[in-house]
């Protein structure tokens, strides 16, 4: 792993704060197609917040709508208060990042990096000035003369970070800036936009589908689904309390036992499986008779003597530290979870695996009859 | 036989059609220019006399500047059109487009005269923009000065050039990538200001084919001035015309002819430096 540059954070480590976007019902929809459906959310001031979900689901679309490409059907967005829904991309305090980095090709370096700076109320020296400390920012002051097409795409990507930054918008979008880099790259990458957005101070609203990179990065992680936000929260929330089948699953790796609720009260439920009743906390809005599922994340999992889930091993994969289990039970539900090598078990033998109550987590299932 | 060899002698026959078809007729004018006329007889003595004449005479020199300007200005007219119908056929129109660019192109399936003379029948003094300005009660006589005038024949040139400028433009306009736009207008830029930094530049290759395209037809366009252009018709390739005909002075005539042509050599050149020296061209068209 990269050792991340020992610098002081600019911000001298604010935490996020007061609102500065804000979502209101907000919609998008093409002739009967519904792009967006009506969302709510909030981007806080110095903060890193993902938009997650899958193809199609709707995030670009948001993007868009914040950086005024895509006019908004109904519903309001609002940066500091004010409407942004009447003005012009060129007029909002916004700049993006984009997915294929969009780099003018006919301009040097520099002058792609100073290209908004053109629109300021800056000195020629102010923006040469400007356009350096940028391009030290992102270590590319050597690049200064060249072309993009001269660049690697990790090169083309920090100009085009530098590119948005250095013109100091309220709010920087990024389009799955990370997408075009290969794994290795990536990973670098990403610890160094969030060291990056922690000591400029500014609020960055990331458009991903890799939930790792979700992760990594963010503040708040807002997931999507088919135009509709599945779930708001920090990283640990989303991870630990899906608040339903869908996040749980694109989050992946969870075990999932479908079920129904039978009791539910503060926060605490019990589900009736077909593998057995199990008492959990669970996520809000269920009620007693709900479709529900009882989620384990593998790490969750361990091989028990007495009073388990009963399962009979399918596979078993090497991982690195750990070897990864995949097993079938009862109902044939899949169950994966972790063993060291020295409790690694056969394939074909019957195991028993237990987990911790206060650690399992019941979330909704309503896609239950489509799923 | 080597490969290369082969394929030398396949091309040998493309090569020796350019050269009588295209490079024979041009070398035999090219020695004309150099010789004299003594009453009917050609006089086979090579002399700059033909060169000399054209060098002093304010009528040539008048004329073929004419020829020149008048096709930048038709030029810059189909260029300024050109580039909002380029645009438009490109980044707006989704499922017609073929249909568009088949209507752009209809026109030039019909034959010179006929388009010309349809022109006529718009612009005359009992044209249909005559009669409706009557009708509407703007003017109380016709405008004579709408046909038989420079005005006219611009007219008639910028509609038949224009395909050929659109057809450049809109080339450019297929290839330049939206989010570069959008980026633009994401970092400050408004419409105008993104056309100048952006659009403008990364286009430049389609509008100066299509400008060179349009710049050789409309120097050399002989029937159009004639017809339309009344007392203005006579340019310099109508006087090359009648050099070669009545006045059966073919040196002279070859003389001007390869001035056009030198003088066009040298724009095309220009058009080279620029495409191939300039900083934003080289970066769009390629090759550092």
């Amino acid at each position: 792993m990269q050792s991340i540059p020992n610098k002081q954070p600019l911000n001298g480590g604010r935490r996020p704060s007061a609102t500065l976007l804000r979502a209101n019902q907000l919609k998008k929809s093409y002739g009967s197609f519904e792009a967006v459906t009506g969302v709510d959310f909030d981007l806080e001031e110095n903060s890193y917040v993902t938009l997650l979900g899958p193809s199609g689901c709707g995030k670009t679309t948001i993007l868009r709508m914040v950086a005024g490409f895509e006019t908004v059907t109904s519903g309001e967005l609002e940066l500091s208060g004010q409407s942004l829904v009447n003005v012009l991309p060129n007029e909002r305090p916004i700049n993006t990042v984009f997915q294929n980095y969009a780099l003018f090709p006919h301009m040097s370096v520099a002058e792609n990096v100073a290209f908004g700076l053109a629109y300021g109320q800056f000195s020629k020296d102010e923006i040469a000035q400007k356009t350096h400390a940028a391009l030290e920012l992102v270590q590319m002051s050597a690049m200064a003369d060249r072309r993009p097409r001269q660049l690697s795409g990790g090169q083309q990507q920090r100009i085009a970070f530098a590119r948005a930054v250095v013109n100091e918008p309220k709010i920087l979008l990024l389009d799955e800036p990370l997408s075009a880099l290969d794994r290795r790259l990536r990973k670098d990458m990403q610890i160094e936009l969030k060291d990056l957005q922690q000591r400029l101070g500014m609020a960055f609203l990331h458009v991903t589908h890799d939930q790792e990179e979700a992760f990594a990065l963010s503040d708040k992680i807002i997931v999507m689904n088919k135009g509709r936000i599945e779930q708001q929260g920090t990283p640990a929330q989303i991870y630990r309390q899906p608040a339903n089948a869908y996040v749980a699953d694109f989050i992946g790796g969870a075990n999932r036992i479908a079920g129904r609720m039978s009791e539910v009260a503060n926060g605490v439920g019990v589900i009736e499986t077909g593998l057995g009743k199990y008492r959990a906390k669970c996520a809000k809005g269920l009620s007693a008779g709900a479709p529900a599922v009882l989620c384990l994340r593998p790490e969750q999992l361990c091989p028990t003597q007495a009073d388990g889930l009963e399962l009979q091993v399918t596979h078993t994969i090497f991982q690195g530290a750990d070897w990864i289990v995949e097993a079938r039970a009862r109902d044939d539900t899949t169950v994966t979870y972790l063993a060291p090598k020295s409790r690694l078990p056969l394939i074909g033998e019957t195991v028993a695996v237990g987990f911790d109550a206060e650690t399992a987590w019941i979330a909704a299932n309503p896609h239950e009859g489509a799923a | 036989m080597s490969r290369t060899a082969i394929g030398n002698w396949l091309a040998a026959p493309i090569v020796a059609a350019i050269a009588t078809i295209c490079l024979a007729p041009l070398a035999i004018l090219f020695l004309f220019s150099f010789f004299s006329v003594d009453f009917v007889n050609i006089v086979k003595e090579p002399t700059f006399k033909n060169y000399w004449t054209i060098a002093s005479s304010s009528t040539y020199r008048g004329l073929i500047a004419q020829a020149f300007l008048s096709a930048l200005v038709v030029v810059c007219i189909t260029g300024v059109i050109g580039h909002p119908v380029a645009y438009f056929i490109a980044k707006r129109v989704k499922s017609a487009k073929s249909a568009f660019l088949v209507l752009l192109l209809v026109p030039l399936y019909t034959g010179d005269l006929v388009r010309i003379f349809a022109w006529r029948v718009l612009l005359g003094t009992e044209g249909a923009l005559n009669t409706l300005l009557l009708w509407v009660g703007v003017i109380d006589v016709p405008i004579e000065a709408l046909l038989f005038s420079p005005l006219a024949t611009h007219v008639v040139l910028v509609y038949n050039f224009l395909p050929f400028m659109v057809l450049g433009l809109w080339l450019s306009y297929e290839s330049l990538d939206d989010h570069l736009l959008e980026a633009a207008g994401d970092l400050g830029a408004s419409g105008m200001s993104a056309f100048r930094r952006v659009t403008f530049p990364l286009t430049a290759p389609g509008l100066i084919a299509g400008g060179l395209m349009v710049f050789v037809m409309a120097v050399g366009e002989y029937l159009t001035p004639q017809l339309v252009g009344g007392a203005s018709g006579i340019t310099i390739i109508s006087a090359i015309n009648d050099l070669f005909g009545t006045a059966f002075d073919w040196p002279l005539g070859s003389a001007i002819a390869w001035t056009m042509l030198a003088i066009l050599g040298f724009f095309f050149a220009a058009s080279a430096v620029v495409l191939g020296r300039t900083n934003w061209a080289r970066a769009v068209v390629g090759g550092e």
